[in-house]
């Protein structure tokens, strides 16, 4: 049970990241519009954040610096405040369409107003993170989360072609823009910058040492691993329910219908479980992701390791980001189409965000014997040319498909 | 407003028809709960009336397309009206087959209507 309990912050960071508001709805998309063709971008996404999410949290092993203390050590300071202020803009966008996603999923269980429940999710997040320990938090959101393994459930009991499955794991040549347009978009979404910045500085939180260096792997593997398995469940359940109708879904709604399907009230209910633990999970992983970067920039103390009325910068700052985030809510903008923006533009800033991890991971002088292997540079490298391919071709791919469309 | 966009906007019509369908067997089967059904049968009325809304505004260029907008802004406000029915009473199974069929037949409708651009 102990062991369970250890892979917590790899699974609150990959949940909140993999299927917040906007993925959800971008998984469904994808396996209504693409099918099982695109399924092959979740797990080339899945290890990229692997890779990354374990460099990172063996340099905090190591080191004690979190992603954004090493933003602000290799970078000029015009260039970490320029990768510190495009990073808040996406979170705190990010963080007000999770908060609006808190209000649409709770209006689908009661019906009353989803501003109403707009203000009652901001009081129930602020609350959660005021009274539970980190390890509270990273537990009761990362693992009610896992409620979304209905879609899972949903796959195999709609009778899955297993030869289509196998094949779409397989990547393929394709003419089509939106083709590569739900690749990028799947491949991103695994690739999300807050994931990395909670990931660090929750190692910190925990206080992970150079004897955590197995529980850090198995955070990234298990935690990430996870976050990809619900992610390609959402995708294929969609390619079976959603596609042969020629639904192309819009909103949360479409995709709880998708595990009603099989299972009925029952897959409806846990579906909704699943979507409101996640995007709750998103919305705290955002929060703190805010608060956190803007503290290790400014060197200020941080953490909810310390009493919140001890660091008055890091909880105001903390409290701020979450009434931004309440008021971009209360604009009544789409949340679906808020968080696929971020997805999409926050893409340009995912090399500025993953360079300093690799620099520092490479270093011998900082890391000693837990230097990166051969594997882990070959895999780093590679992976950082592929976000940087990324970042030019997402806008252009996001332009050119009419988002998707 | 273009052939494709007019494309574009039926194709949304006929998608949302299809999902109303979905969610409308679900209730005809008894299979899902009063709330979501009211929510989401409103949600998606709300999709097709912006449609409808967008559509009305556009100045069509030529007689085809006007035509096509005039019966694409008709079946956008049938489809509202089953789904309405969906909305109106979410736990009735007769209720719940009566829109299946209509939203089907919609679906069906808006798809026609989508190839012949």
């Amino acid at each position: 049970m102990k062991a369970v309990f250890q892979v917590a912050l790899g699974v609150i960071a990959a949940i909140g990241g993999f299927v917040d508001i906007g993925d959800l709805v971008f998984n469904a998309q994808a396996g209504s519009s693409v099918g099982a063709p695109a399924l092959w971008a979740v797990p080339v996404g899945v290890l990229g954040i692997i890779v990354f999410a374990e460099m990172s949290g063996r340099i905090v092993a190591v080191s004690k610096k979190p992603n954004f203390v090493l933003v602000r050590e290799r970078y000029s300071p015009r260039l970490s405040l320029f990768t510190l202020v495009a990073s808040l803009v996406l979170t705190v966008l990010t963080l007000g369409a999770e908060l609006g996603g808190l209000g649409f999923v709770l209006n689908y269980f009661f019906d009353v107003s989803v501003n109403f429940f707009i203000l009652l999710a901001l009081l129930a997040i602020a609350a959660a993170i005021y009274f539970l320990p980190f390890g509270g938090l990273e537990r009761v959101f990362g693992y009610m989360g896992l409620a979304l393994l209905v879609y899972l459930a949903a796959t195999l009991k709609l009778d899955p072609d297993w030869g289509e499955i196998g094949s779409g794991f397989v990547p393929e040549s394709h003419g089509a823009a939106v083709y590569w347009y739900f690749i990028v978009g799947l491949i991103a979404a695994a690739l999300m910058p807050y994931e990395i910045y909670f990931y660090s500085s929750g190692a910190v939180e925990e206080d992970w040492d150079e004897s955590d260096m197995a529980v850090n792997r198995a955070n990234s593997i298990v935690g990430f691993g996870l976050g990809g398995l619900i992610s390609v469940a959402i995708l294929l359940a969609s390619a079976q329910v959603l596609k042969p109708a020629g639904i192309s879904p819009t909103s949360v709604g479409s995709v709880a219908l998708v595990a009603q399907q099989p299972y009925a009230q029952l897959g409806l209910i846990l579906a909704f479980i699943g979507i409101l633990f996640a995007v709750a999970g998103a919305t705290i992983d955002t929060a703190f992701s805010a608060a956190y970067n803007l503290a290790q920039h400014q060197g200020w103390k941080w953490g909810k390791r310390f009493r919140l009325l001890s660091e008055p910068r890091f909880t105001l700052s903390l409290a701020g980001f979450l009434l931004i985030g309440f008021a971009i809510a209360q604009t009544g903008v789409d949340p679906i189409e808020l968080t696929e923006y971020a997805v999409i533009f926050s893409i340009p800033v995912l090399p500025l965000t993953y360079l300093p991890i690799l620099l520092v991971g490479n270093d011998r002088n900082v890391m000693g014997k837990h230097v990166n292997g051969p594997l882990a540079r070959v895999l780093g490298w590679g992976y950082f040319c592929l976000i940087c391919v990324l970042a030019v071709a997402a806008p252009v791919l996001f332009v050119w498909t009419n988002g998707g469309g | 407003m273009s052939p494709d966009e007019l494309k574009r906007s039926i194709e949304t019509l006929e998608s949302t028809a299809a999902e109303g369908a979905l969610l409308a067997q679900d209730v005809a089967e008894d299979r899902s709960k009063a709330t979501f059904v009211r929510v989401h049968s409103r949600d998606l009325g709300d999709v097709v009336v912006h449609e409808a809304e967008k559509l009305n505004d556009a100045e069509a260029g030529d007689a085809d397309v006007g035509s096509a907008k005039t019966d694409a802004i008709d079946l956008a406000d049938r489809i509202d009206t089953a789904l309405g029915q969906l909305q109106v009473a979410p736990g009735s199974e007769p209720d719940g087959r009566t829109a299946e069929k209509a939203l089907s037949g919609l679906s069906e409708d808006a798809g026609k209507l989508a190839e012949g651009l």
